[in-house]
């Protein structure tokens, strides 16, 4: 049976080869890098890799939190000393920053290597 | 103008409206609305796909967490905006495609060179189904199909081509004055939900 | 002379028709054969685009490919959807992998590996599409199974088309009028 040529291995092969990578994504979904937010006694996460806008409510008022490129920061905050919003952009787990007078507590949560190891698109 | 025809440029005026709500009330309202009027047109619904569609893109979702914690299933947040954002998405996959089916119900004409093309595709549609009724053995799969494509491609004795005459699947009531207000309400019961959507009048949950 | 060329244009639009028609009826066989895994498909209507390769001018091929899309989205009432989109995407996807492994590579490929190139560009097209419309990143975890059991059926499918090829006296009457 002369069906299969030299063309069709080589094409299985590289077939085999994206198959196998594909499987690389799964290691992208433990231990990516969370943002988790505590006001009051209620909790909120986040994914650090997803632009958003959040505000939270708290005794002096509200307090809004940014997630943009992989990095948070307090935008804006009721309270009088702005501590939180100096605080500036964080981004490794375990950075934290907390806005006392609001009781907002926001924490990033995650394994370092997740972090380096590239919450990239390029698994496809 | 046929009526199936009203359906179909009353879906194309009302896409947008889908396409476009953020609200998942809305969206979900939306949805419910569109399979009433597939249904009323003898299209089947069946509840299980679409529990089954709803389920598992909201549970993709899942993991990507956003917004309130509600529980966890081992050490995995399920949390509020991620399970809305995907029961959004769902919702309006729902939503189009039982407009689509109630659009094209009654198969309308399609306007164009392309339109006559698949006209006539549907016309030699019809014929292969026939055809292969009357085929036997169906195995071999080859041979049998190979005999059925012969058939087919000796000229058609029967009827003229179907490319010139006004195809033969035209079919279809005329379209009376009631059919252009009842599309018309459909129209604008659904952008009027989009509105509701949009102002946050509808409860954002 | 005219009249001729005309009416032999008539039939080559007509020669398409019956293809995509052929698609379309593909389809529906294959919606009747059982499946063990939900999303698994053999791709049956795809055989048409992979026959149509040795006797098909250019443009009817894309013809061909669109007018699959668009009679397929008609028949199961998804045109108007997002699953159309799909259908569009991994079509065109394969469609155009397939011409060009069939018109620079017929010496070295056969119709299988043209089957295994086009289902693995309209899988990952669908993937991507999925990712983007519906599942969100959650789209890479079904990307393995998805892309095995699709190179799986498209060697059986590229296996069924050589054979088809091969043996089909349909085949080569049109091979013949063509040359």
């Amino acid at each position: 049976m002369k069906q299969f040529k030299l063309g069709d291995i080589a094409l299985l092969v590289i077939s085999l080869a994206i198959v196998i990578s594909s499987f690389n994504s799964y290691g992208d979904f433990t231990g990516k890098p969370e943002v988790h937010v505590r006001a009051g006694n209620k909790e909120w996460v986040y994914d650090l890799s997803v632009d958003t806008f959040a505000t939270f409510y708290g005794p002096v008022g509200e307090t809004t939190m940014e997630i943009r490129d992989g990095k948070v920061h307090v935008h804006d905050s009721d309270c009088r000393n702005k501590v939180c919003i100096a605080a500036g952009w964080v981004s490794r787990p375990g950075d934290w920053i907390i806005c006392l007078p609001n009781d907002v507590f926001i924490l990033v949560e995650g394994t370092m290597a997740a972090q380096e190891g590239g919450v990239d698109d390029t698994a496809f | 103008m046929k009526s199936s025809n009203i359906r179909l440029y009353m879906g194309l005026l009302a896409l947008p409206s889908i396409l476009l709500q953020d609200s998942s009330v809305g969206i979900a309202i939306q949805a419910g609305y569109v399979i009433m009027l597939a249904l009323t047109h003898g299209r089947r619904f069946r509840l299980l796909p679409n529990i089954i569609l709803l389920v598992s893109v909201s549970s993709a979702h899942l993991l990507q967490p956003h917004g309130l914690h509600l529980f966890s299933i081992g050490n995995f947040p399920v949390t509020a905006g991620a399970l809305l954002l995907g029961a959004r998405k769902a919702f309006t996959l729902i939503a189009l495609l039982y407009l689509s089916h109630y659009m094209v119900t009654g198969r309308p004409q399609f306007p164009g060179r392309l339109g006559k093309l698949v006209s006539l595709q549907f016309y030699y549609f019809e014929r292969i189904t026939t055809s292969w009724r009357s085929i036997s053995p169906k195995r071999p799969f080859i041979p049998a199909i190979d005999r059925l494509l012969i058939a087919l491609s000796a000229p058609a004795t029967d009827s003229g081509s179907p490319i010139t005459d006004d195809s033969p699947h035209t079919f279809g009531t005329r379209a009376t004055g009631s059919a252009l207000l009842v599309n018309a309400f459909h129209l604008i019961v659904l952008w009027a939900l989009f509105v509701l959507g949009q102002s946050g009048i509808l409860p954002t949950l | 002379m005219i009249r001729h060329s005309e009416s032999n244009r008539y039939a080559r639009i007509e020669f398409v028709a019956l293809l995509a028609a052929f698609a379309l009826f593909l389809s529906t066989v294959e919606y009747l054969i059982p499946k063990p895994v939900p999303f698994m498909r053999i791709g049956l209507a795809n055989l048409p685009l992979i026959i149509g390769l040795g006797i098909l001018k250019d443009r009817e091929y894309i013809m061909l490919a669109i007018l699959k899309v668009l009679g397929q989205g008609l028949v199961t009432g998804t045109i108007f959807s997002y699953i159309i989109l799909f259908s569009l995407g991994g079509t065109i996807a394969s469609a155009l992998v397939m011409y060009l492994l069939y018109r620079f590579g017929k010496r070295w490929i056969s119709l299988v590996g043209v089957s295994i190139g086009g289902a693995m560009a309209s899988n990952c097209v669908q993937l991507l599409l999925s990712q983007l419309i519906l599942f969100g990143a959650a789209a890479r975890l079904i990307a393995p199974p998805f892309l095995i059991v699709g190179l799986i059926t498209s060697i059986i499918l590229g296996i069924f088309a050589q054979q088809f090829v091969q043996t089909s006296s349909w085949y080569r009457a049109e091979l013949e009028k063509r040359s």
